[in-house]
């Protein structure tokens, strides 16, 4: 029981990340990134293909960062021309284009087929030693994104972001750079994002364009929402309780006797089922986003 | 307007619709004629207590329609398995985990076959990026691992636990390649699934045909699940080629070859990989004369398993998938009995000895060094009358 807990412990964790990475563009400044998983990619295949050619692990890592702090940069400033709305689809259809490029650019992705026997980290301990370790390792990135974050929006720079939310035109009335707020925002997020993505690599040991279906942004929005938007706390919460779920109901048909064609279904609607159940009652997630005074000190 | 208010409940909300309508999608597969004939084998009534192994399938996702053949394999093994004298005089369960067709989901499902049901083999899945950190986890915990799905090259090095009871992609494409030339077909057209599968076919039968003298043409790789073909069916009618190798599963293969005959391409002219999956939910009409080469299925083991199948489940195979999960569950359950023990390193090493030669219901089954099937009989088979049947040869250009 113990090693199936630690596993969807870590995946949890990395799921956390993602999370935090979507609640700085979504809950904080209001940028509806649809296309997440296009930034996990990156990191996923910056550390596929590095270590697939015989890199060390830090160095793919540094390169999935780099990358995905550029493309996230890029990405924001396409806001200065796009309303919130056209942003959001431009986000989808980005995230599109890079998982079609890795499905169709063989020589560089092997296509399909994926990238496998990534090196894994920790490969010399035990089983069950490797485990806490990983869940040590994806716990530790996950504090340090959410102290980023909590930095990030504590400071004053927060309070722009959320005026961009709100109201932004008021907040370039006020002589606040939006488009600039945006970008960097962009900048500080999406390599938390490519941080999951190569950590996930690393644990999994396989990166495919499988993994990059506009599903994962979806259910790291489900993560954030359920646990409430615009609340780091909050979001981290979601992501372990939406993780569980899904793990959890793998033991529905060991108490009921269900017809096994229709065990796979019907899981995936008991987690359906219990989602929109969270949302009908607790609309405002599980721990809402607190309203701050305006002029209160960090 | 606030964005608190109204967008962002609006996105949460759709958010979370969209999540759930999608993974329903997937999951509400096609059963309308499973229940059209239930002729499941009575239980052996002496067997007492009961041994339990796993499976981690694509039940949900986008390869749920095998995942779901595969899962149908099992269940008409464990019937088979139960209705006789079961596994140590006990009653085999298989439990069947869901791995969404996501390589995370698909190891947290290993995770708990192996630390909560304690199950000694874990049979998974069918794409080989999920097959392999199964296997990979599975050796770690030395649990004994069949893969009866993938055919990456990869899986032959996970280690001394994990087995193979499918071929790699190289024996189909290399068979189906030689025996065309054989018969005179040179020039070649190609269409498959723009997946693992389809890539790893292409790649093979390509090799292969450079290899006998032959070559492709024009090599095409769909997206799945689209609703129409003909701009991949046009191209191909264009390259003017002397035959259309093809390798589709059933419901699209149903459209791509409606599409066909309505475009006027000559089904005497396609030569199905797996011809059985290829032609199975197709018009007779538009599939009739067509050629293929297929698992062994008409020899005396896999003939039983083919109407034992029909008779469960009111139908033809769905994919060619079913029957390698088959072989997997009957072989476990003897290197089981041979074992006389649940002990994974015993089962392991009594399943080597079981595959030194075993006859299976996809035809003979012998691993190699690094336990991976090393044999693959194929036959050629041509549609007749909206039947499968069996030839010894590719019919040739001119006849």
């Amino acid at each position: 029981m113990l090693d199936f807990l630690l596993g969807v412990a870590v995946v949890a964790a990395i799921y956390g990340i993602l999370a935090i990475s979507l609640n700085l563009q979504a809950g904080a400044t209001g940028l509806l990134n649809f296309g997440l998983v296009g930034f996990f990619g990156i990191g996923a295949y910056a550390t596929g293909i590095s270590t697939m050619h015989g890199a060390p692990w830090p160095l793919g890592m540094a390169i999935g960062l780099v990358l995905a702090a550029a493309a996230g940069a890029a990405v924001g400033r396409l806001g200065r021309t796009l309303a919130a709305e056209y942003w959001a689809i431009a986000t989808l259809a980005l995230a599109e284009l890079l998982r079609l490029v890795a499905l169709n650019t063989d020589s560089l992705t092997r296509g399909p087929q994926g990238i496998s026997a990534v090196p894994g980290f920790f490969s010399g301990l035990g089983p069950q030693s490797r485990d806490l370790a990983w869940l040590g390792l994806a716990a530790l990135v996950l504090a340090l994104c959410w102290w980023v974050s909590q930095r990030v929006t504590g400071a004053q720079f927060g309070r722009v972001l959320r005026l961009v939310r709100e109201q932004p035109d008021l907040a370039a009335s006020l002589g606040h750079d939006v488009v600039g707020a945006k970008v960097r925002v962009m900048a500080i997020s999406a390599p938390m994002a490519a941080l999951a993505g190569s950590l996930y690599t690393h644990y999994i040991s396989f990166i495919g364009p499988g993994q990059l279906e506009p599903f994962a942004t979806f259910l790291v929005w489900t993560m954030v929402v359920v646990g409430g938007l615009g609340n780091a706390f909050g979001v981290i919460a979601g992501a372990a309780i939406v993780q569980l779920l899904f793990d959890v109901t793998r033991f529905i048909d060991d108490v009921f006797d269900i017809p096994s064609e229709n065990a796979g279904g019907l899981r995936i609607l008991v987690v359906g089922a219990a989602l929109l159940g969270f949302l009908y009652f607790r609309s405002g997630g599980l721990v809402p986003e607190r309203l701050r005074r305006i002029d209160a000190r960090s | 307007m606030p964005f608190r208010h109204a967008a962002r409940r609006a996105v949460a909300t759709a958010a979370v619709a969209a999540l759930t309508v999608g993974l329903a999608a997937c999951g509400s597969g096609d059963d309308s004629k499973s229940s059209a004939a239930q002729a499941t084998p009575k239980v052996n009534p002496e067997l007492k207590g009961q041994v339990t192994i796993g499976a981690v399938l694509p039940l949900t996702g986008a390869s749920a329609t095998i995942g779901k053949d595969q899962q149908r394999g099992i269940e008409l093994a464990v019937d088979k398995i139960n209705s006789g004298g079961g596994v140590l005089g006990k009653k085999l369960v298989v439990k069947v985990e869901d791995s969404e067709g996501q390589a995370a989901s698909a190891v947290n499902a290993a995770r708990k076959l192996v630390s909560v049901d304690k199950t000694p083999v874990v049979i998974g899945e069918y794409s080989s990026g999920n097959t392999i950190p199964i296997g990979q986890y599975l050796q770690q915990r030395k649990v004994v691992h069949i893969n009866a799905g993938s055919s990456s090259p990869d899986i032959a090095k996970i280690g001394d636990f994990s087995f193979s009871v499918i071929g790699l992609d190289n024996i189909a494409g290399k068979f189906t390649a030689e025996k065309l030339v054989q018969a005179g077909y040179h020039k070649v057209a190609f269409l498959a699934p723009n997946n693992a599968y389809g890539t790893g076919l292409l790649k093979a039968t390509r090799a292969a045909l450079q290899q006998s003298g032959g070559q492709i043409v024009q090599s095409l790789l769909y997206t799945e699940g689209q609703s129409d073909y003909r701009q991949e069916l046009q191209r191909l009618k264009s390259a003017n080629a002397d035959i259309v190798i093809y390798s589709a599963y059933g419901k699209e293969a149903a459209t791509i070859n409606k599409e066909a005959y309505q475009l006027g391409m000559d089904p005497r002219k396609f030569f199905g990989i797996y011809l059985t999956m290829c032609t199975t939910d197709s018009d007779p009409r538009a599939v009739d004369g067509q050629q293929g080469m297929d698992v062994n299925y008409i020899g005396p083991n896999g003939s039983a398993y083919k109407s034992a199948y029909e008779a469960k489940y009111g139908e033809g195979f769905r994919t060619s998938f079913s029957g390698y999960t088959y072989d997997a569950v009957t072989m476990a359950a003897k290197a089981i009995n041979q074992a006389g023990s649940v002990d994974p390193a015993k089962i392991r090493d009594a399943l080597a000895t079981v595959g030194k030669r075993y006859e299976g219901v996809t035809g003979a089954i012998s691993f190699d060094a690094h336990n991976q099937r090393s044999e693959q009989p194929y036959l050629i088979a041509t549609m007749k009358d909206g039947k499968v049947s069996e030839e010894g040869e590719v019919r040739g250009p001119e006849a």
